[in-house]
């Protein structure tokens, strides 16, 4: 059964990064509902995004690992439902 | 002139010496130890090429036809010497034509680093001559890229790329350097190499408890089977997984790339798994009651349909990479880390056994196949079959060749009747299928391996998709084998549209030219076997030229690769010959 997942993400914040996510996501066309990137506000070298996904638990999982074999992502975490994306955003939204 | 000169010899002594970001470049690759680098020149590394003009006496480039054949050369280098290969190429089409080959060794695992000029910086973006966007186009079947714009940041990245590519779980790094970056002067440096990258973790560390859990399993299992994959290989394992099998007693089969991971002349070894895989192997892993999987990441070839697939059993995956457990087959025990480490401690946790009845199993299986079809393969007497070409190679060569090979149904068959008896000697395109593989692959093997037998095996329709290194092989006297299997079909689709498409054969036939004329024309001696009584001599010819050489053999037009898995079965519905209905 399809859910909304929010997944949050910390990595290095290099040309292309964002492109390195969404494109694992793409293979496996998992649909994206929203997506917030942001630089860290003390340090510019590194970044995080905050997507709102509508997959499956299993492809959650699975997609989770395969995110974090990109050599550029520090960690990869994922909750269940949008609340936590609401949360999150608004706290970029905020610092910036 | 002279004035020139002059004033440079009169420089401070103290000022340290400028040098160009290609000979920065040059000089990582030295620190790196490479050796071999397999490019192609163009435009925007011209800068490059000039500075590795002063670089013959430490760097020796060869220069390929075309630049899928650089990096399946360097691909073939990586797999038979574990060094990473080194590829360059210059920007637009020169970077495109390397797509093929890193998605290759990406899903196989092998350790490249290929170096791309890349337009001025201030012209990306503006869709200048010969202008891509490498970064993204390579970004999905690289392990790594980077584009460096400036001269002080090529020394970090060439470390990081090497450092990469070969932890962990290997796979190709793309370093895009834009030529204003190549030309810049910065000052002398002392090259760092690099051995931790923060946000990549290549090699976990081993969990006893895992290990443990998974040896639990292995001493309570009646019918336990070892599935090996590359990951053996690739962590030098080998030695660690014949002391395991030989501990415990348990069969081993090997994937397709595993192959040589144990010598196929060991008892323990079972045979050779998937949809053209052996009969015992494939049967038996819906009887088992443990499968243990080795560095192998249970490939839709191996597995058949995942629904029937060994429902019957518990499962204990050990891998290094963390994303291919429980990607297609959910694991009782998985055992995150290096194959290596984890044989070792498995092997000490594990008590003695022996299972010889169920080994007999697999053996009573694989006589059925031996019945059905080996014997009527290499016993033809009517016409030239592939395994009997094969299976005669392995004989002449005491299965201790290289032996590389292309994709389709040669590849099969040689994976079947190849015996071999060492690791790092199977040279194939696993994951990828890549008809073209071969001839390069052959190359780059005999340049990492010049005092080994490497032969190249290869369909005559995938060795016309990169028959244009024959030039390469010329040209640097490259003493590699070619062993061409000429059924002027494109055998394994031709099969599919046989068994699966009521014999309408749509666009597999192929007119092709002559062969030996072609090699010839490179001056490569040459020779085509038609008839069965010449092939033994004619290969015992091929395997003692000092030289280079190029070997046609006619084989059977229609000839089939058995026993088969059908697409959508499960690998117990594994057949032996053409279903009667």
């Amino acid at each position: 059964m399809k859910q909304d997942y929010t997944l949050e993400l910390v990595a290095e914040n290099n040309f292309s990064i964002l492109n390195r996510i969404v494109n694992v996501l793409n293979r496996r066309r998992i649909r994206i509902k929203k997506l917030m990137a942001h630089e860290n506000e003390n340090d510019f070298r590194k970044g995080g995004a905050v997507l709102l996904l509508h997959t499956t638990s299993d492809a959650m999982e699975k997609v989770k690992h395969q995110l974090e074999k990109l050599i550029e992502v520090e960690y990869a975490i994922y909750t269940l439902g949008s609340n936590h994306y609401l949360e999150l955003s608004e706290r970029i939204v905020d610092v910036d | 002139m002279d004035a020139l000169l002059t004033k440079t010899e009169k420089k401070p002594a103290a000022t340290k010496q400028k040098i160009s970001g290609s000979e920065v470049l040059l000089r990582c690759l030295v620190a790196e130890k490479v050796q071999h680098i397999f490019g192609y020149p163009g435009g925007a590394i011209m800068p490059v090429y000039d500075a590795l003009y002063g670089y013959a006496d430490k760097l020796t480039h060869l220069l390929v036809r075309h630049e899928q054949g650089a990096i399946h050369a360097a691909q073939g280098y990586a797999r038979v010497s574990g060094k990473t290969g080194v590829v360059f190429a210059t920007s637009g089409p020169g970077a495109t034509n390397l797509v093929t080959g890193l998605a290759d060794a990406l899903i196989d695992s092998t350790p490249v680093v290929c170096i791309t000029g890349q337009v001025f910086a201030h012209l990306l973006g503006t869709d200048a001559f010969q202008e891509i966007d490498v970064i993204n186009t390579t970004l999905p079947v690289t392990k790594w890229n980077v584009q460096v714009t400036e001269a002080k940041d090529i020394a970090p990245a060439i470390a990081k790329a090497f450092y990469i590519a070969a932890s962990g779980r290997p796979g190709p790094v793309l370093v895009d350097i834009t030529k204003n970056a190549q030309n810049e002067l910065i000052e002398e440096f002392e090259y760092e190499a690099c051995n931790t990258v923060r946000t990549y973790k290549p090699k976990p560390v081993l969990q006893l408890a895992q290990v443990e859990a998974a040896a639990e399993l292995i001493n309570k299992a009646k019918r336990p089977y070892i599935l090996v994959g590359q990951g053996v290989l690739l962590a030098g394992a080998s030695k660690e997984l014949i002391a395991f099998t030989e501990k415990t007693g348990i069969p081993v089969a090997s994937t397709l790339l595993g192959l040589g991971a144990l010598p196929c002349e060991h008892p323990n070894y079972v045979g050779f798994l998937g949809m053209h895989g052996n009969y015992g192997p494939n049967i038996n892993t819906n009887e088992c009651d443990l499968l243990i999987a080795i560095g192998m990441r249970f490939d839709d070839r191996v597995t058949g349909n995942v629904s029937k697939y060994a429902k019957q059993a518990q499962v204990v995956h050990i891998d290094i990479d963390k994303a291919e457990i429980n990607k297609i087959i959910s694991p009782t025990v998985a055992v995150h880390a290096d194959a290596k480490e984890a044989l070792d401690a498995l092997t000490k946790l594990c008590t003695k056994n022996a299972f010889p009845e169920w080994i007999e199993s697999f053996k009573k299986l694989n006589a059925e196949e031996f019945e059905k079809v080996v014997a009527k393969e290499i016993r033809n007497t009517n016409s030239l079959k592939m395994a009997e070409v094969i299976y005669m190679l392995s004989q002449l060569t005491k299965g201790e060749a290289v032996v590389v090979t292309d994709v389709g149904q040669h590849q099969m068959v040689t994976s079947r009747y190849y015996q071999y008896k060492n690791p790092r000697t199977n040279i194939t395109s696993g994951g990828a299928g890549t008809m073209g593989f071969a001839l390069p692959a052959a190359m780059g093997a005999k340049v990492a391996a010049p005092h080994k037998q490497v032969v190249a095996v290869i369909g005559d329709g995938g060795y016309q998709m990169t028959v244009q290194e024959l030039g390469t092989i010329m040209q640097y006297k490259i003493p590699v084998k070619i062993l061409v299997l000429n059924n002027s079909f494109l055998g394994m689709v031709r099969q599919w549209q046989q068994l699966f498409h009521g014999k309408r054969y749509s666009f597999t036939e192929m007119q092709n030219p002559n062969f030996v004329k072609i090699a010839e024309a490179y001056n490569i001696p040459a020779a085509k076997v038609t008839e069965q009584k010449n092939l033994e001599a004619e290969l015992k010819k091929m395997l003692a030229s000092e030289t280079s050489y190029f070997l046609e053999v006619v084989v059977e037009k229609e000839d089939n690769v058995f026993p088969m898995v059908p697409a959508g079965a499960g690998v117990a519905e594994v057949i032996l010959e053409i279903p009667k209905h």
